[in-house]
């Protein structure tokens, strides 16, 4: 009998136990959010309000803080100043523009090659304007090249679009594209001899998918910069992107105005006329039937 | 020199949205912006806490790191200000913001946003004091007249806090000390622990 109320009574104590643990545990997951400091409190918070600080808005702020506006003043000094290193040692290709002439370019392809043309230069130079703008002073003068920059932008995608479906079988990378980078394109030195390229040359190549579809990624991410249209991690993010891929845009963008204005004689009129000088096709663009 | 701050003392903060209300009225902010607001945590669940938020006025500011123009500059007093001017609504002070206090009206051209707006601790911007241009672009210029900000000044707990930084935290800590903070703060029993 005694044995019978002592064991009732350890069950009773052991149940009692186990409902006071399973209570004090229940107080304990009730208790857990009180005990948060403050700073745990702050790091939520700035979860809401602002993403990923930590992650991307920090990063964001150093690589603009520091770098973005070197980098682009490095580009349009080095890029230039190669170019103009090249002008006074190797010099124009001077071509036979009396002799007989091949119809290169359509005028369709003309007028929206001119079209994209006009456009892109002024997203390269509004671009530029944006972000040496503490150089310019800001104001209405900064705030309206970022205007232009948008309408420039909204202008270049339609001519972006035609140009990539018109040449996208002629930009294609060819094997002989490794020879022609080997070379140079044949730009170091003043002979003329035939260079491996069809209708565009490796360099033309390149700067055409940086155009197009390089360009198609900066109307996208610049599209969500304006209009801050997704989270805020993405748009810094994006922002990053625009940046960097601006720099390798303005590069090749600068080295096309180098080859079109000055290191090709009469090129720039070839692109007005269609025409380019049958010597010219047979060296510059050997491998093109015509 | 005295190095001006907010604080925002969590446990007294209760989500009146007083301060949002006396700010944006006081200073005529344009609709869709908020130079301060009130953020709540674990909302209607036990360890609830409110805090107002708007520009924290860093001392080592991250959108006067990333403006490509140059309009945002540090008083030597600490307080961060824009000059509407300058600005061109690129808004990559937002971005560099680990608080969102930047904001932008969005009713300009092509929908594009305008000049950043936030919260000048009531101490207007670069023109001139009490001028009308100030009070346009800016709001009032409180701190000129000697006046506590609107939001501060309109706290009905005191939650929020503002003035020289030493001060402030002179306050708090006092406060800590008679009531403790986080689990251990005076009423936290009262309001949330079951019998």
């Amino acid at each position: 009998m005694q044995r019978r109320i002592a064991f009732v009574s350890l069950l009773a104590l052991a149940l009692f136990g186990a409902s006071a643990a399973a209570v004090s545990a229940q107080d304990q997951s009730f208790l857990t959010p009180l005990t948060y400091s403050v700073s745990v409190y702050f790091n939520k918070l700035m979860g809401i309000i602002a993403g990923d600080w930590q992650g991307y808005g920090q990063l964001f702020t150093f690589l603009q803080d520091e770098w973005f506006a070197t980098l682009f003043l490095a580009v349009i000094i080095v890029v230039p100043l190669v170019f103009l290193l090249h002008y006074l040692i190797v010099g124009a290709k001077h071509f036979d523009h009396d002799g007989e002439q091949i119809l290169f370019f359509s005028k369709y392809a003309r007028i929206v090659h001119f079209v994209a043309a006009l456009s892109f230069s002024l997203l390269v130079i509004t671009g530029l304007l944006v972000i040496f703008g503490a150089f310019f002073g800001g104001g209405i003068f900064i705030r309206s090249a970022r205007y232009l920059h948008i309408i420039s932008a909204v202008v270049f995608v339609v001519p972006g679009l035609l140009m990539f479906f018109l040449w996208v079988r002629d930009m294609l990378p060819q094997l002989h594209d490794i020879k022609w980078m080997f070379i140079v394109g044949g730009y170091l030195s003043k002979k003329k001899k035939p260079v491996p390229a069809g209708k565009f040359n490796a360099g033309q190549k390149m700067y055409f998918w940086f155009a197009t579809v390089g360009g198609g990624v900066m109307a996208y991410t610049g599209y969500v910069l304006w209009g801050f249209g997704a989270q805020l991690d993405t748009v810094r993010i994006y922002a990053m992107i625009h940046n960097f891929l601006g720099m390798g845009i303005v590069a090749f963008y600068l080295t096309h105005v180098y080859m079109s204005v000055f290191a090709i004689a009469g090129s720039l009129e070839s692109m007005k006329t269609g025409y380019k000088p049958k010597e010219e096709v047979d060296i510059l663009h050997s491998r093109y039937n015509y | 020199m005295a190095r001006m701050k907010f604080l925002c003392d969590v446990e007294r903060c209760i989500d009146c949205s007083g301060c949002v209300v006396a700010c944006k009225e006081g200073n005529h902010v344009p609709v869709g912006v908020n130079r301060r607001r009130v953020v709540t945590l674990n909302e209607g669940k036990p360890g609830e806490k409110s805090i107002s938020v708007s520009c924290m006025h860093c001392a080592d500011a991250p959108c006067i790191a990333v403006c490509p123009v140059d309009a945002i500059y540090q008083r030597d007093d600490g307080i961060v200000l824009v000059s509407k001017k300058t600005c061109i609504g690129c808004g990559y002070c937002f971005m560099a913001c680990p608080f969102g206090a930047p904001q932008f009206p969005t009713n300009t051209v092509f929908g594009a946003r305008g000049a950043m707006d936030k919260c000048t601790m009531c101490a207007g911007g670069p023109e001139e004091n009490f001028s009308e241009e100030e009070y346009k672009l800016y709001g009032q210029n409180r701190i000129a007249e000697g006046k506590v900000p609107l939001c501060a000044g309109m706290c009905a707990t005191k939650a929020l806090l503002v003035g020289d930084a030493d001060k402030v935290a002179d306050v708090y800590r006092e406060r800590i000390f008679q009531r403790g903070s986080g689990a251990n703060a005076w009423g936290w029993d009262t309001a949330y622990k079951k019998d």
